[in-house]
Formats: structure tokens, C-alpha cells, sequence
């Protein structure tokens, strides 16, 4: 209603006026005036707590996965499963405003039966991309957890490998970069199969309900793993989970359109994961020493602003690593003998 | 005898409204002669088809005869074009795979139900070069009449839409089946219309990803122009000519002798016993799209004057 009247403001002004104002206080309420704190502060309040030691606080660990568990259920409803997702059921496009789709046959047969971890996982790395990554040495030490997770079919060439390690068992994949990098996969789809290959036995992990245009590719990418009797298995993620999840960090204040793939993995690694440790969440163009850094460890392209509320969601990061819920690294990691305290 | 069946038979074909079962009845009689080419009647037919269709040059294309930037023009959808571009360009074979009667041997393959029980198998797997139509099932039952050995093959792009997802989804099944042909090259009408073209690339990278030896080959939409006039001249009145019709004339450039096997387009056999459309199935087809039995009686009467052999019956040779 407010957007047809939008359209025609001169013909009928009174009515597209108070539309107007109308629309002006829903965006008010969605996108309430808030004070974002500056990036220098936010830096200079990490720096403070940098030095004091970090202790790992099961109880404050404990309570909060018994909030995810409440609000989310990760453990059932991470992924799309036989389970969860009968045949016939209908759900909603989480990244839509008002599109559903119904579970057919085809569609039901490429779920697994149930979310395929054994859960709890124990150590869990959840890897981000961020330029912070770069020369941190963190490589070994991410691969010594026993679960990691990446975002983003991030690049791991050996080039990388000291800093980000190599061990994967779950990443993500954006519907986005199958269309922008393998054009949908509807033409050669080699290229794709030899891209995933560094993620060895790792499960590919698709938003493929959030977004209308993000299900055919995402159905492309399972089709052409399997043509290809790849190692990866592709996971779809589930919408209601991501919707959740959304909705649980709005409560906590973060004013995004969408949050960003990063803290919706930590959020569920928090769920599924009895220890977690984070690389790369710092979204900030400079590090702790002042340093510039690029946008990600692998380039230097920016994201759309707007999109993600980046700053935001690092300082709820942050909140949870100084209470103990979870460790997150932005230091250079310690040689493996220094690192005992960890 | 043979001379005087000859003259019927060409005298029948200009009353072509005359009864099938009198069409049966000429047509086994002129069985009891032993078929021989005539020479000099092929030689003169090839050079018609070489001034007017050419298939050693034009057959398939390839970058001698699609340059870069060609604005190709599909054969019916005539107002489309379509630019080759660099992508499309380097699927393209260099020149033409084939020169002018470089076979001495073909075997053209159609897919009518005449074939079964025909133990044709051998005699067609003896030729020296076999085209089969439409991707049709060669597996273990049907080799005795059949036979394996394919060199071309082609595929209707409808076949891939309707049982492949037009490639979109899982591709191992189709290439699976392209697989049973071996070293066989695929030839597709990529532009025939604009529907066929993005299946038929398609089919390219399926090819490459699964690093397979096949060619593939796409009809030149010029080529198909010429020899739908050249048999619009002759009486052929269809939509569109079959893949069979095509097949056999680009043969017919191809190969000194050409044989036609499970060409028959009628509901029985030269006995009257009645046949299955195809030798795997008995779909029939849409009505009025192809006009077969007027593509047949031209085979017929090409058989007739020791152009080219059509081949009814079952097979005793090799």
C-alpha cells in the first residue's frame, strides 16, 4: 500500500503525504537514529583490554548456548534436513519479503536425514576473512581445532597457509559468488569442482532459501558435486534458523539489513561448538599497532556499504570475548610453545 | 526384369497417390533383383548436391566457414542472429572433419521399428562409417539388429531439455548415455532455433568438464537451408525435414555408397505385418511436423535408380 501510493504522490497528495510520513516512522522504527561509536574508539577500548589475560568462562559459555538453544535450536535446525524440512512444508525465503516455496520430492531427496556433525563439536576455529589475518602466523593454530569453519569460499593456496591453515570442514558459499565467479554453473563447470578442491572433505554450506535468485544455483552447485563425485557435500542452510538468528542479534541491537555470513557461523558455532576461538573478525582499516590493512587477507575490495553493520557486530563479538563465551584472536598467534596459557 | 521393375516403380513414383499395399507390392518385387549402384545416376546426383548444399565444406561449422563475428542466421528463426563470439568461436573445429567421398562404406541409421529383428547389427557395424539420429538406445538387446559402431551421432536438443533439464541440474546421466557411443563425434542443430543454442553449448562443456574424446559438431543453419530447398524441390513438403533426411544427404557427399537401415515409415512392414514406430519404443511422433513416407518414397526411388540402398528386410550378410 505505502509503495503504490509513493508513486503517485502528485496525483493524490494528501493520501501520498501521510504515506510518506508513514513510511518515514517505520523506517524510524526499523532503523531507529543511534549513535555508531567511532572505529577509533572501538580500537582504542580492545586496546585496553589487550595484555589481560583471557579466561575461557564455562558458565557464561553454558548460559549463552542455553539462549541460542531457546531462540534457534542450531543443532536441529543449522541446516536443511529430512528432519526438519518435510515434504510439502512451506517456508519462507528469509532474505525475501514475501516469498515462500514448498519442499517438492526433488528438492527433499538432496537433504540429509539429520544435521550431519556429531554434536557437540569439541575446539571449533571460525575463520573470517579478515586483512587482520594477514602475518598473524594463526595457521597452525587454527588447524589444531577440531571443527573449522570458514566464510565464503575463502582462498587457502599455500601463499595463505601459515596464516589462515588449511583445514576445513565447513565453509560457506554465497549464491552471489556462484553467479559473479562461475556464472550460475550453467556453462563449464570444471572451474567450480577445482576451486572447492582445497576444501578437501568439508561441507559447502548455501543460503539457498534466503534469497529467490540464490536457489537454482545453490541446487547447481549440490547437482554438480555430485557429477563430479567430489569430496565437498553440500549443506542448505536452513532459513528459519538464519531468520532466528536475525532476529536474536536485532534484539541485541545490531541495525543491518542482513547480518553478515561471519557472525551468523559464529552464532552457530556457538551452538553447536563447546570452545570457540575466531580469526579475522576485525573490520576495521587499521590494526592494533595502528598498521593499515587490507579489507580481507586475500584483497583489498571494500564491500557495499550499508549492506552489513559491521562495526556493530564486532563490538557484540567483542562483549562475548570479554565475557569469556568465546576467545577471539587479533593479536599474531604465539609459537605453539609460548601458547600454553591458551 | 529388373529394368522393367525399374520403370514401374519410377512411374509409380509420379502417381504417388496410388495404394500402399501396391507400393509393398512393387517394393518386394524389386527385391528379387540383386541392388547394384549405378555410378554413373550417384555421380550425377552428388555433383547436384555438391552445387547446391555442399556438405564437405558446410556440413557442421568451423572457423574456416564462421570467422569471428559472423552474425549467424538460425534456420527458422530468421529474424534471429546469432554473433559468434570468442567463447563460441574456439568450439569450433578448424575445417571441416570429412572431405568429399572420403568413406567408401555408410551406414545411415534411422531409428523406425522395420529394424527389429532385422540382425542388421553385423552388416551395419561392417560399414565404414555409421551416423545414427536422435541419441537411440544401442545397449545389448537391441545390438543384433542395431549394431554399436556410431562415428556421428546427433542429439535433438528437445531430447535434452525433456529427460536432461535442458543440463541445468545433474549432467553425469546425460554424458553417461553420450559415453555408450565411444569415440562417436555428437552433432547438434545448435542453430536451428534460438531455443537449441544454450543446450546445445551446453553440451560442449559437459564434453570438456568430463575431459571426454567426443567431438561435438553444430549443423551449419546455412547447410539445412539448402537441403530443405533442394528436397522442397523434389516433392519433400514439411515443416521441417527429418534428421534422417539430412543425415543421408550429407552422406550421400560423404561416402561413395550409402545404406539405409530402419528407414520405413509406414505402420507395417513390406509383409504387412504391422512394426512399432521406433525399434525401442512406439511413441509416435507429432502430426504433420515431419512428412516421412514423401521422404521415403524419394529413398525408395533412389533405391530404385542405384543411388543409395535402402535396406527392409533382414540381413543374411556378414
Amino acid at each position: 500500500m505505502v509503495g503504490l501510493a509513493c508513486k503517485c504522490p502528485r496525483t493524490r497528495l494528501p493520501v501520498g503525504a501521510s504515506a510518506l510520513g508513514a513510511f518515514v516512522l517505520c523506517w524510524l522504527y526499523v532503523f531507529p537514529a543511534y549513535r555508531l561509536p567511532a572505529e577509533k574508539d572501538i580500537v582504542q577500548g580492545v586496546l585496553l583490554q589487550q595484555g589481560k589475560a583471557w579466561r575461557r568462562n564455562r558458565t557464561a559459555g553454558t548460559a549463552f548456548r542455553k539462549l541460542l538453544e531457546d531462540c534457534c535450536d542450531p543443532g536441529h535446525l543449522f541446516a536443511m534436513t529430512k528432519q526438519n524440512s518435510p515434504m510439502g512444508k512451506n517456508l519462507w525465503f528469509d532474505g525475501e519479503f514475501l516469498y515462500s516455496f514448498t519442499i517438492d520430492n526433488a528438492t527433499y531427496s538432496l537433504f540429509p536425514q539429520a544435521t550431519p556433525f556429531q554434536l557437540p563439536l569439541k575446539k571449533c576455529s571460525v575463520v573470517g576473512n579478515g586483512g587482520i589475518l594477514k602475518k598473524s602466523g594463526c595457521g597452525r593454530q587454527i588447524d589444531q581445532a577440531d571443527f573449522v569453519m570458514r566464510c565464503n569460499l575463502p582462498p587457502l593456496s599455500s601463499e595463505f597457509s601459515k596464516d589462515v591453515g588449511s583445514k576445513t570442514q565447513l565453509v560457506t558459499a554465497n549464491p552471489s559468488i556462484i553467479r559473479k565467479r562461475f556464472q550460475n554453473l550453467l556453462w563449464s563447470r570444471k572451474a567450480f569442482v577445482n576451486s572447492v578442491k582445497v576444501y578437501n572433505h568439508s561441507y559447502i554450506y548455501m543460503p539457498a532459501f534466503s534469497m529467490k535468485t540464490g536457489t537454482e544455483p545453490s541446487l547447481r552447485v549440490y547437482y554438480t558435486l555430485e557429477d563430479f563425485g567430489a569430496n565437498q557435500t553440500v549443506l542448505f542452510a536452513n532459513p528459519n534458523f538464519l531468520r532466528d538468528i536475525g532476529k536474536f542479534w536485532k534484539s541485541k541491537g545490531i541495525h543491518a539489513k542482513r547480518l553478515s555470513t561471519g557472525l551468523f557461523l559464529v552464532s552457530a558455532a556457538l551452538g553447536l561448538c563447546e570452545e570457540v576461538t575466531i580469526y579475522g573478525f576485525w573490520p576495521f582499516s587499521v590494526d592494533l599497532h595502528g598498521r593499515f590493512i587490507s579489507h580481507h587477507y586475500y584483497d583489498n575490495v571494500l564491500p557495499d556499504s550499508g549492506f552489513h553493520a559491521m562495526p556493530e557486530e564486532f563490538l557484540q563479538l567483542w562483549f562475548l570475548h570479554k565475557s569469556g563465551v568465546l576467545r577471539m584472536q587479533l593479536e599474531q598467534c604465539a609459537e605453539p610453545s609460548l601458547q600454553s596459557a591458551v | 526384369h529388373r529394368a522393367q521393375t525399374l520403370t514401374s516403380v519410377c512411374l509409380f513414383f509420379f502417381f504417388l497417390r496410388v495404394k500402399q499395399t501396391e507400393l509393398f507390392d512393387r517394393w518386394k518385387s524389386l527385391q528379387i533383383c540383386k541392388w547394384e549402384m549405378n555410378v554413373t545416376a550417384a555421380n550425377l546426383f552428388k555433383s547436384t548436391l555438391s552445387r547446391c548444399c555442399n556438405a564437405p565444406a558446410f556440413l557442421f561449422t568451423t572457423q574456416k566457414n564462421t570467422p569471428l563475428g559472423t552474425k549467424l542466421k538460425y534456420e527458422v528463426d530468421t529474424s534471429g542472429i546469432f554473433h559468434i563470439n570468442q567463447e563460441i568461436f574456439r568450439m569450433f573445429p578448424k575445417d571441416m572433419p570429412y572431405y568429399r567421398s572420403q568413406f567408401k562404406k555408410c551406414a545411415v541409421v534411422g531409428n523406425g521399428g522395420i529394424l527389429k529383428n532385422s540382425r542388421c547389427g553385423r552388416e551395419i557395424n561392417s560399414a565404414d562409417f555409421v551416423f545414427r539420429c536422435n541419441l537411440p538406445p544401442i545397449s545389448e538387446k537391441y545390438t543384433v539388429d542395431v549394431g554399436v559402431k556410431t562415428d556421428v551421432v546427433t542429439v535433438n536438443p528437445s531430447i535434452i531439455t525433456e529427460r536432461f533439464h535442458k543440463l541445468e541440474k545433474w549432467r553425469k546421466p546425460f554424458y553417461d548415455v553420450l559415453q555408450v557411443y565411444e569415440n562417436a563425434s555428437v552433432l547438434l542443430p545448435a542453430f536451428y532455433n534460438t531455443r537449441n543454442t544454450d543446450v546445445s553449448i551446453r553440451v560442449k562443456y559437459v564434453l570438456d568438464d568430463f575431459e571426454s574424446q567426443q567431438a561435438v559438431y553444430y549443423f551449419h543453419p546455412q547447410y539445412l537451408i539448402n537441403v530443405s530447398r533442394y528436397w522442397l524441390g523434389q516433392g519433400v513438403r514439411a515443416k521441417r525435414i527429418s534428421t534422417g533426411l539430412i543425415l543421408v544427404t550429407a552422406a550421400l557427399e560423404l561416402c561413395e555408397e550409402v545404406h539405409l537401415f530402419g528407414f520405413w515409415a509406414f505402420p507395417m512392414n513390406p509383409s504387412g505385418i504391422f512394426i512399432t514406430h521406433h525399434y525401442y519404443d512406439n511413441v509416435k511422433p507429432r502430426p504433420g511436423f515431419h512428412a516421412m513416407p514423401s521422404e521415403i518414397f524419394n529413398f525408395l526411388h533412389m533405391h530404385s535408380k542405384g543411388i543409395l540402398r535402402v535396406h527392409t528386410g533382414t540381413c543374411s550378410c556378414c
